[in-house]
């Protein structure tokens, strides 16, 4: 066991698989001597050295491109694309080769790949951009997004043993604003389940990256007003965790779900829509969405913080959701 | 590093003849598979004329090594692999005896053959793909090495510069070449180039660039067989250019309308096929009848293959396959399935 930021623990699942596989390499912008982009690999170049963890030129597609081309060859990369918002220069080595190499060889091909980038509000005023739900979209895709250093940890490590594609969002808040003790030993995690990170009987909270935090902040503000909230954290938007959600909202027959990415056409879409198939005679009221107003991303602070959806906005949420 | 354009160069000329022979056979083979895809099918995609570049890129690399085809005359690549040409025929219709069990356009097969195939119908993104493939290579510090064909027209995308750049500073073994039919789809290169050589490009990523006939099979080998070598030795890339000209419409069924008749028949009168078979005649290593002989060899093999291939029903229902999305992570990962076969010309 070991205290380990958000950072750290991504790290360290790295490290993990660095020490045990010489398949498995990184390549990214300044990863080696600069330690990472906000520390994102710190310590792995004293480690591994420059065949393990590979400088890259600005070439984001070509930096896929290679990923994919070295999977097929046996290798298990890691790619770091620096900020989400520099995934749209990639997105055709994505969504063309890797998403469709090993149904479209009818199984031949596995593209063992992670692609692992940060995104949503943190210590900059730059880069936030939160595209996750593009990827869920496409089939063939597997989309993570912890909330937690030991989920960092743990998925990280599972993302580099699948041996399908992994686009690993890493929340830039999280990296060095949550802490905990993580157990470095474990190394059977598996992909695509959602996780219940507080039980509450009255509503439903969906949630991803950050978001967790600020329902679970909300949960104990409506607490003291006798609504009890259970917050669903969905981990992977890809596989999608109906199941455990559909459980979670039988029981408490209100949904709300909340992210920082736009709400039009977010994961929240997709989840409500699902649920309210999958539950509507179960539904006491609509569910409802949290998500960020449909216009580009301001830079001053005033306009961020009215951008990006706080715990105000969950608790006006949850409160309508109660309200019917 | 320009070579001399045009015949009688002499590029070549200190290839052994079993290659020259088997170039030649390498040629017969795309030309009758591609044109009886194209007969079966009006969106194949015509390689005629552009023989001398497929089989001088692909020809004579070791098993080991990957190959990255063009999407015109893919299929020679897979022949030399060991592919079923019937379930080659099949692919190119969606039936289900292909390889892609009707998936994917025609242009894949088993992994183990070591190519990287078409999944999607844009252009560049298996540049990086192969490019990749050389990272795999030399990272495990192996000397295996990757040849990458592709268009004159797919020289315009930005992964083939981020894809030779990238080759370059980190030295990986691949040989790039580019399949220069002077067309991109209608638009002739003169109209989207603003070079009169793709090789000068090569420059740029401070790797050797040079341009070859490509309706000269032995230039063609001569140049990637240095490559090849250079790329084995831990050199770095190179880019060939080997200019020739798409004789067929961009598919079948093209109806062209867009380039000078007289233009394209004296392109006809460059065939490499005929060119290489006079050489070899002229130079005794074949007579007349070795070549009808080779050309009636390679004809029924392509016949049986469309007869089978025709007969087989289309894909099935089952072949969606809506669970085979991913690969089982209880399985691990293998990258290389499936079966190779005899390699054709072996």
């Amino acid at each position: 066991m070991a205290r380990l930021s958000f950072a750290e623990a991504l790290v360290e699942g790295m490290r993990h698989e660095l020490r045990t596989d010489d398949r498995v390499f990184l390549m990214g912008q300044d990863i080696g001597k600069m330690g990472g982009v906000m520390g994102g690999s710190r310590g792995l170049i004293e480690e591994f050295g420059p065949r393990r963890i590979r400088e890259t030129p600005i070439s984001e597609s070509a930096m896929v491109g290679a990923a994919i081309g070295s999977a097929m060859v046996g290798k298990r990369p890691i790619v770091e694309i620096s900020f989400g918002e520099f995934l749209p220069t990639c997105m055709s080595q994505i969504v063309l080769q890797a998403a469709n190499l090993h149904y479209m060889t009818a199984g031949a091909i596995d593209v063992s790949i992670v692609v692992r980038t940060r995104i949503g509000d943190g210590p900059y005023r730059g880069h936030p951009q939160c595209y996750e739900s593009w990827f869920a979209h496409v089939p063939g895709l597997k989309v993570v997004m912890p909330s937690t250093p030991t989920d960092a940890r743990n998925l990280m490590i599972a993302a580099i043993r699948d041996p399908n594609p992994v686009i690993f969002f890493e929340h830039m808040w999280l990296y060095h604003g949550v802490r905990e003790e993580v157990d470095n030993s474990p190394t059977g995690a598996s992909l695509g389940k959602a996780a219940i990170r507080r039980a509450g009987r009255h509503v439903t909270v969906v949630s991803t990256g950050w978001m967790v935090h600020k329902a679970l902040e909300a949960a104990e503000t409506l607490a003291v007003e006798g609504i009890d909230v259970e917050v669903v954290d969905l981990v992977s938007l890809a596989p999608l965790d109906i199941d455990t959600i559909a459980s979670s909202v039988r029981r408490t027959s209100r949904i709300v779900v909340a992210h920082e990415a736009w709400k039009v056409g977010g994961i929240g879409a997709e989840i409500t829509a699902a649920i309210t198939e999958a539950c509507f005679f179960d539904l006491e009221a609509p569910p409802v969405r949290v998500g960020a107003p449909h216009h580009p991303l301001p830079m001053a602070k005033p306009l961020r913080d009215a951008f990006v959806p706080d715990v105000n906005d969950l608790l006006r949420a949850i409160r309508q959701a109660m309200a019917t | 590093m320009s070579r001399p354009n045009g015949p009688g160069t002499g590029e070549g000329a200190d290839l052994d003849p079993s290659v020259r022979i088997g170039l030649l056979k390498a040629m017969m083979l795309s030309r009758t598979l591609e044109r009886a895809c194209c007969e079966l099918n009006p969106r194949w995609f015509p390689a005629e004329g552009e023989e001398g570049v497929i089989a001088g890129a692909f020809f004579g690399l070791r098993d080991d090594d990957t190959m990255a085809p063009h999407y015109r005359g893919p299929f020679l690549a897979y022949a030399l692999r060991g592919a079923d040409l019937s379930r080659l025929v099949g692919q190119a219709l969606g039936k289900a005896n292909g390889y892609a069990r009707g998936r994917a356009l025609g242009f894949t097969g088993p992994a183990a053959m070591g190519i990287v195939p078409w999944v999607a119908g844009d252009l560049g993104t298996t540049i990086g793909v192969a490019t990749g493939c050389a990272l795999g290579f030399s990272y495990e510090g192996s000397d295996r090495v990757t040849v990458c064909s592709f268009g004159d027209g797919t020289t315009n995308r930005g992964d083939f510069h981020e894809a030779l750049n990238l080759a370059s500073v980190w030295k990986l073994p691949i040989v790039y070449v580019c399949q220069h039919n002077q067309y991109s789809i209608s638009l002739h290169a003169s109209e989207v180039l603003p070079i009169e050589q793709i090789s000068v490009r090569a420059s740029g990523y401070g790797m050797p660039g040079l341009t070859v006939d490509g309706n000269d099979v032995f230039a063609v080998h001569s140049a990637v067989r240095d490559a090849v070598a250079r790329a084995r030795s831990g050199e770095g890339p190179t880019l060939i250019e080997a200019r020739t000209y798409r004789l067929g419409g961009h598919w079948a069924s093209d109806p062209g309308g867009y380039r000078l008749p007289e233009v394209q028949d004296a392109w006809r009168d460059k065939d490499p096929i005929p060119r290489a078979v006079s050489e070899l005649v002229t130079s005794g290593d074949l007579t007349q009848h070795d070549v009808d002989s080779m050309w009636d060899e390679v004809r029924q093999a392509v016949d049986a293959a469309v007869t089978v291939a025709k007969a087989c029903p289309d894909a099935r229902l089952e072949d969606i396959g809506a669970n085979e999305v991913f690969a089982d992570v209880s399985e691990g990962m293998s990258a290389l399935r499936g079966e190779r076969g005899e390699p054709w010309l072996a």
